[in-house]
């Protein structure tokens, strides 16, 4: 079947691990490419002891969580520590496009996988790295989560409830924004080759690349010498009012509303026909209602509160005010856009069960990206050692049972 | 039409002809990394202009149209012209400009795109190879698709808020900038490359973003959708960096705070070590991750105590020398002045017009074979009306003159504009 995939052909080993690396490859599966994971059972790549379990029994073959973040990446097995080990990947890597890792500085180098050794193996190989804070420069070694990382950049000074201290994000929302935004990176190299037959060595700093976010506020302290702070909900740049998050009735049940122009902000009047306490003159104009902000954000959150939130933001959206509901991760499944919009997809894994995944997560018009379940441990073994690499049955089957092959 | 911006023949994505017709932040940021690396692009504002150029910050906050910090941040690199496309000569103006383009990218709601007769069929027929980017919060189909909405509706849409940010009853939190916004423009970035790079044999397409979807799939979902769906079992936000460790969250100390992310045994013994090995942390049983969670009471207050008397960068230095990952939880001016990116040549000072030098955050990537370009300073409101409407589309210096008596063409009267 003909699905019109852009990265079709394009063949990538990634040595990327937990979440940042190999959500690379699960958007360049999508894209089309061919993912070879490069793991092993000697030092099992910590997602897969992540529950829930298939069975509810640890298994790395059976992490659900894992498979959700990246089941795009095929599994190939290998004890990096052997030589036999690096040879097998130093020739997979002869017959690949591109090279992903997200290593520490130098541990390429350390397994005779630095750029010079791999452009030997094959001239125009693009390697792809994306170390914490970069290759060079007096943090190169830094030691980072994807959660602690974002401190470095400044994005979570700007996270908290108004005048308090930084609230914690408390899982890693750089590594599936490294992760896309590192794709980016490889198509531009892999188009730069196309152009021209070079390969090169891609650095990205993950730091770098989110700090990207920082920008509104940088701009700010530059021209102004301004330090910002946490602000809630509010707009990053005092440029809509109201612009928050609103309670609604039963536990736990909340909805974003803003008012960038006045129309929308007529419109919030008109479905509050009731609502006396948000006509007032303090609120008569944007430039009142950014300096009443508090005042009005608790006078909306008195009317918000009577309702049930998806009908107060169909309510809401009547009357062409930006209103959505607050998702929890209970909603995902079951919100009516997500579904129309097949953001999960249940697929049937090799092992006999069934499990979810998010599917192309964004809708091309001819593309039409494969959706898989998770890997096994080694499920693309075979094919990459008996077929690309064209080892005999003896000899594979020899690695196999050395462990080297693992 | 040749690239008249500059410098961009050796980027990776030189001769890739872009038109951004995007506001505020997805879109334009999307068109800046094109930008960045090589490619033409032309940044299309209605006579009014980019919403960004009223939104700030500007200097001494003093709104000027030229003088927004947000839309110089967006839009450097680009070259600027006007048209206003929801009037008939505008929208063919628009359509001469897209046959010319290879990519459009755009922030518009679909409704919005349909009025102006800009939505992708209209548009493919005229261009069939045009690549289509478009970034909404919500996307182009599904039963949100028609709403009204910005990046903060995105965001909490996507569970991030209120799975991942806040204490639990109270308010869930957006990082405090257009999170959804920067999200959905990477992504639009990359899966839009992805269908230029495969043109030549799929041809031109449609690239659907809901910023809200990309993160509701990859980040939240990709943690959460199998305890949802296979165990019934709903997780929500802690108000702590991370319940199933300690010390595992943001701490205060002395001069503002430290992300402390302490998980694995060597990290907790690196701790220990950094704070001298303190009586209370020896018992061999707080190796264990999990129980130390559970006895977080005994482990946060002893950890505070020892933070109060230090500064953040002393306590990331010494965590850091003994493999435990700790940052500082640094501010915009100390990030902006860390020596570690200063070294690394990252700031590029810009020359505008009307804001001076401007030393802007520089390219998110190294290519050392197809660099980065230099940044050219955001074009000015209809900067390039003349030379892009004239010498390249080709209209007459008649008609263009005439659009501009009409207001298809120029910026908007003074007092509209800023």
């Amino acid at each position: 079947m003909n699905r019109a995939l852009p990265l079709e052909g394009i063949r990538v080993v990634n040595f990327g691990w937990v979440w940042a690396g190999p959500a690379i490859g699960q958007t360049l599966g999508f894209l089309g490419a061919e993912v070879l994971k490069i793991e092993s059972r000697a030092r099992l790549d910590p997602m897969r002891r992540i529950p829930p379990f298939h069975g509810g029994r640890p298994d790395p073959d059976r992490s659900l969580a894992q498979h959700a973040c990246w089941a795009g990446n095929g599994s190939v097995t290998l004890d990096l520590k052997q030589p036999e080990a690096l040879d097998l990947v130093r020739r997979l890597i002869a017959r690949s496009d591109v090279v992903v890792e997200n290593f520490s500085p130098r541990v390429m180098e350390s397994l005779g996988l630095g750029y010079p050794a791999l452009r030997a193996l094959r001239e125009d190989i693009i390697l792809f790295s994306m170390p914490a804070a970069g290759s060079s420069g007096p943090m190169r070694d830094l030691r980072t989560y994807g959660t602690t990382l974002t401190a470095l950049t400044g994005l979570d000074s700007l996270t908290g409830y108004k005048g308090g201290a930084p609230m914690p994000v408390e899982n890693a929302f750089s590594d599936p924004y490294t992760g896309i935004f590192a794709a980016f990176a490889i198509v531009a190299a892999l188009r730069h080759r196309r152009r021209t037959g070079e390969g090169q060595h891609v650095e990205f700093s993950q730091q770098e690349s989110v700090m990207q976010m920082v920008g509104p506020a940088y701009m700010d302290w530059l021209l102004n010498g301004a330090v910002a702070g946490p602000k809630g909900n509010e707009h990053p740049l005092a440029a809509a009012a109201p612009h928050g998050v609103f309670p609604c009735r039963g536990e736990d049940r909340w909805i974003s509303i803003v008012c960038a122009t006045e129309e929308e902000w007529r419109g919030l009047l008109a479905a509050f026909p009731d609502a006396a306490s948000l006509r007032t003159n303090d609120f008569a104009t944007i430039e009142r209602r950014l300096v009443h902000i508090d005042a009005l954000h608790e006078a909306v959150g008195r009317w918000t509160i009577r309702f049930e939130v998806a009908a107060l933001a169909e309510h809401l959206q009547r009357h062409g005010v930006a209103a959505a509901p607050v998702s929890t991760a209970g909603d995902l499944a079951s919100d009516p856009h997500l579904r129309a919009r097949n953001t999960f997809v249940r697929v049937a894994h090799p092992l006999g069960f069934e499990e979810t995944v998010y599917g192309a997560y964004v809708k091309t018009s001819r593309s039409r990206p494969r959706i898989e379940p998770g890997r096994a441990l080694g499920h693309d073994n075979e094919r990459v050692f008996r077929e690309i690499l064209g080892l005999s049955q003896a000899e594979y089957a020899d690695l196999v049972e050395r462990r080297i092959i693992d | 039409m040749a690239d008249r911006t500059g410098g961009g023949s050796r980027g990776a994505l030189a001769g890739i002809r872009v038109v951004d017709f995007g506001q505020m932040v997805s879109a334009p940021y999307c068109a800046k990394l094109f930008a960045d690396y090589g490619a033409d692009v032309i940044k299309v504002e209605l006579p009014g202009g980019d919403a960004a150029r009223r939104a700030g910050p500007f200097p001494g906050d003093r709104p000027h149209s030229e003088k927004s910090g947000l839309f110089f941040f967006h839009n450097t690199s680009k070259r600027g012209i006007t048209c206003d496309v929801g009037r008939p000569e505008g929208r063919a103006l628009m359509i001469r400009l897209l046959q010319w383009a290879d990519v459009l990218i755009e922030n518009n709601l679909p409704r919005q795109m349909r009025a102006w007769g800009l939505d992708y069929p209209s548009l493919a027929a005229t261009n069939p190879n045009l690549v289509v980017i478009s970034i909404t919060p919500f996307g182009q189909s599904g039963p949100y698709s028609g709403w009204n909405g910005y990046d903060l509706n995105a965001f909490h849409l996507s569970g991030a808020s209120s799975r991942y940010c806040g204490r639990p009853g109270e308010m869930p939190l957006e990082h405090g900038t257009f999170s959804a916004d920067y999200f959905g423009a990477v992504t639009g970035a990359a899966w839009g490359l992805a269908a230029v790079f495969g043109r030549d044999e799929i041809g031109g397409q449609h690239v659907d973003v809901s910023s809200a979807e990309a993160i509701a799939a990859t980040f939240v979902g990709g943690m959460n959708i199998a305890a949802v769906v296979h165990e019934r079992r709903v997780e929500t936000r802690t108000g702590l960096g991370n319940a199933l460790s300690a010390p595992a969250t943001i701490l205060p100390c002395r001069d503002g705070q430290v992300w402390m992310m302490v998980m694995e045994p060597g990290q907790w013994r690196g701790l220990r070590a950094a704070m001298g090995e303190p009586e209370w942390a020896q018992p061999e049983m707080f190796d264990d991750t999990r129980v130390r969670a559970e006895n977080a009471d005994l482990v946060y207050p002893p950890i505070l105590e020892w933070c109060r008397d230090r500064d953040k960068l002393a306590i990331m230095d010494l965590c850091q020398a003994h493999g435990c990952p700790v940052s500082a939880v640094l501010d915009v001016g100390e990030a902006a002045r860390q020596a570690h990116l200063l070294e690394r040549g990252f700031f590029v000072d810009v020359e505008h017009a009307f804001l001076g030098r401007v030393r802007v955050i520089g390219a998110p990537f190294r290519m050392p074979a197809s660099p980065a370009r230099p940044p050219r300073p955001a074009p000015l409101l209809g900067e390039h009306d003349d030379a892009i409407w004239g010498d390249e589309v080709g209209a007459s210096r008649d008609a263009l003159a005439r659009l501009r008596a009409q207001g298809i063409v120029g910026a908007a009267a003074e007092g509209t504009a800023s």
